[in-house]
C-alpha cells in the first residue's frame, strides 16, 4: 500500500459520539493522519475522538459543517509534510477505498481536485427523494454543467495544498458545497470528479440533511454574493 | 405611473448600492444621511399633511398617506436586506472567532505517550513473567 502519510482527512463531527470512534479508527488503518473538528457537539463526540490517535480542534460553540471543513483545512495545511487534504463524513457514509483510488488519481493526473459522485454508475440504491433534489440541483445550475460536475453535494473531496490554501468557505452551514463549486469555477482548479459509493445505513439517513435544507442552500448561495470576499 | 417607476428605482437602486458596499464607511455615512432625510420628511408630513399630498400627487399618487405607505414599504426592505446582511458578516467574524480559539487548543493524539505505556508495559512483562498469567 502506498504511504499516505502526506494525506490529512478532515472530519467535520456533530454529535456522531456513537459512531465516531469506529469511523475514525477504521480510517486511521490507512491513513495516519486524521483531524476531526468537533463543531460544538453535546453529545461527547469530543471524549470518543480523544482514544482514537486523531488530532482534535473542537469548535467552543457550533457553527456548522461549512466552519468545522475550513477549521480542519486550515489546521491540517499548517501540519509539516501536508500535501494532500480529504473531506471525510463523519457517519461512515464514506469508504476509505474511495478515497485511495480519488488520491491516486490526484497523484497521477492533473488534476486539483477530485470530487465523490453518486451519479456516474447505477444509482438505484439512493433513495428516489434524495436522487430527484440532486439532479434538480444539478439540471438548474449551468456552473455545475459546464464543470461537468454530476453530484456537487457530496461530501468526499480530495484536493492538493493549492487548493488547502486558497479554500475560504464563509457560508458557515450546508450551503459551502455550492461554495466550493464556485471557488472551483473562479479560481480555475483543475476538476474531475470519481465514482464513489455512499453507505445509506439507518444511522446516517436519520442524520442526512434533510431536503428542507435545500432551500436554506439555495437562499444562502444567492446571497452570499453580498459578503466580501 | 411614475410613482411605480420610482419606488422599483428606488428598490433596485438601494438593492445594488448595498450589495456593493455594504460594509464600508462611506455605506454607513450614508446610510445616516439618508435616516436624517427620512426624519425631516416625516416631520414635513406631520406639519403640512397637505405638502405630502401635493408632492403624492406631482408623482401620481393619488394621497399623501399612500406615498408614505409606499416609502415606508421600500424603507423596511431596504432594513431587512440590510439587518440580513450584517448579521451574515457578523457570523463570519463570529467563526473566525470561534476558529481561532479552537486552533490554538487543538489537541494532537497522545502517540508518543502511548508508545511510552506500551513501552513500559512490555518491559513490564518481560521482568515479571508471573504478571502475564
Amino acid at each position: 500500500m502506498a504511504d499516505q502519510s502526506d494525506v490529512w482527512l478532515v472530519v467535520p463531527v456533530y454529535n456522531e459520539a456513537q459512531v465516531i470512534a469506529d469511523v475514525v479508527r477504521n480510517a486511521l488503518q490507512t491513513f495516519p493522519n486524521i483531524v476531526c473538528v468537533d463543531d460544538g457537539s453535546r453529545d461527547g463526540s469530543a471524549d470518543a475522538i480523544r482514544g482514537t490517535g486523531a488530532h482534535l480542534v473542537q469548535h467552543p460553540v457550533n457553527l456548522g459543517q461549512g466552519a468545522a471543513i475550513q477549521t480542519g483545512v486550515e489546521y491540517a495545511r499548517e501540519q509539516p509534510g501536508a500535501e494532500y487534504f480529504v473531506t471525510f463524513d463523519a457517519d461512515g457514509q464514506h469508504q476509505v477505498a474511495d478515497v485511495v483510488r480519488m488520491l491516486e488519481r490526484l497523484r497521477s493526473e492533473p488534476f486539483d481536485i477530485i470530487v465523490g459522485t453518486r451519479f456516474k454508475g447505477d444509482d438505484s440504491h439512493i433513495p428516489l427523494i434524495k436522487r430527484v433534489v440532486l439532479k434538480t440541483v444539478v439540471a438548474v445550475s449551468p456552473k455545475l454543467r459546464k464543470l461537468k460536475l454530476s453530484d456537487a453535494h457530496n461530501g468526499l473531496r480530495v484536493f492538493n495544498k493549492k487548493v488547502a490554501d486558497e479554500l475560504r468557505i464563509t457560508l458557515n452551514g450546508m450551503g459551502h458545497a455550492s461554495q466550493i463549486v464556485d471557488m472551483i469555477s473562479q479560481r480555475g482548479w483543475r476538476v474531475t470528479e470519481e465514482q464513489v459509493e455512499i453507505l445509506y445505513t439507518e444511522y446516517s439517513m436519520s442524520k442526512g440533511q434533510s431536503l428542507i435544507n435545500g432551500v436554506n442552500i439555495l437562499f444562502d448561495s444567492a446571497l452570499k454574493t453580498g459578503s466580501r470576499r | 405611473m411614475l410613482i411605480q417607476f420610482l419606488l422599483i428605482a428606488a428598490v433596485v437602486v438601494l438593492l445594488v448600492f448595498f450589495l456593493k458596499n455594504h460594509g464600508t464607511t462611506k455605506t454607513a455615512a450614508g446610510v445616516k444621511i439618508g435616516f436624517l432625510l427620512f426624519l425631516v420628511l416625516a416631520v414635513v408630513a406631520v406639519i403640512r399633511p397637505v405638502e405630502v399630498s401635493k408632492l403624492a400627487e406631482l408623482v401620481g399618487v393619488g394621497r399623501g398617506t399612500d406615498l408614505l405607505l409606499y416609502a415606508l414599504v421600500v424603507a423596511f426592505g431596504f432594513q431587512t436586506i440590510n439587518t440580513y446582511l450584517r448579521f451574515k458578516e457578523l457570523e463570519l467574524r463570529y467563526a473566525r472567532l470561534a476558529r481561532a480559539i479552537a486552533l490554538r487548543n487543538a489537541e494532537a493524539p497522545a502517540r508518543a505517550d502511548a508508545e511510552a505505556i506500551e513501552h513500559v508495559e512490555a518491559v513490564q512483562r518481560t521482568e515479571d513473567p508471573a504478571h502475564t498469567s
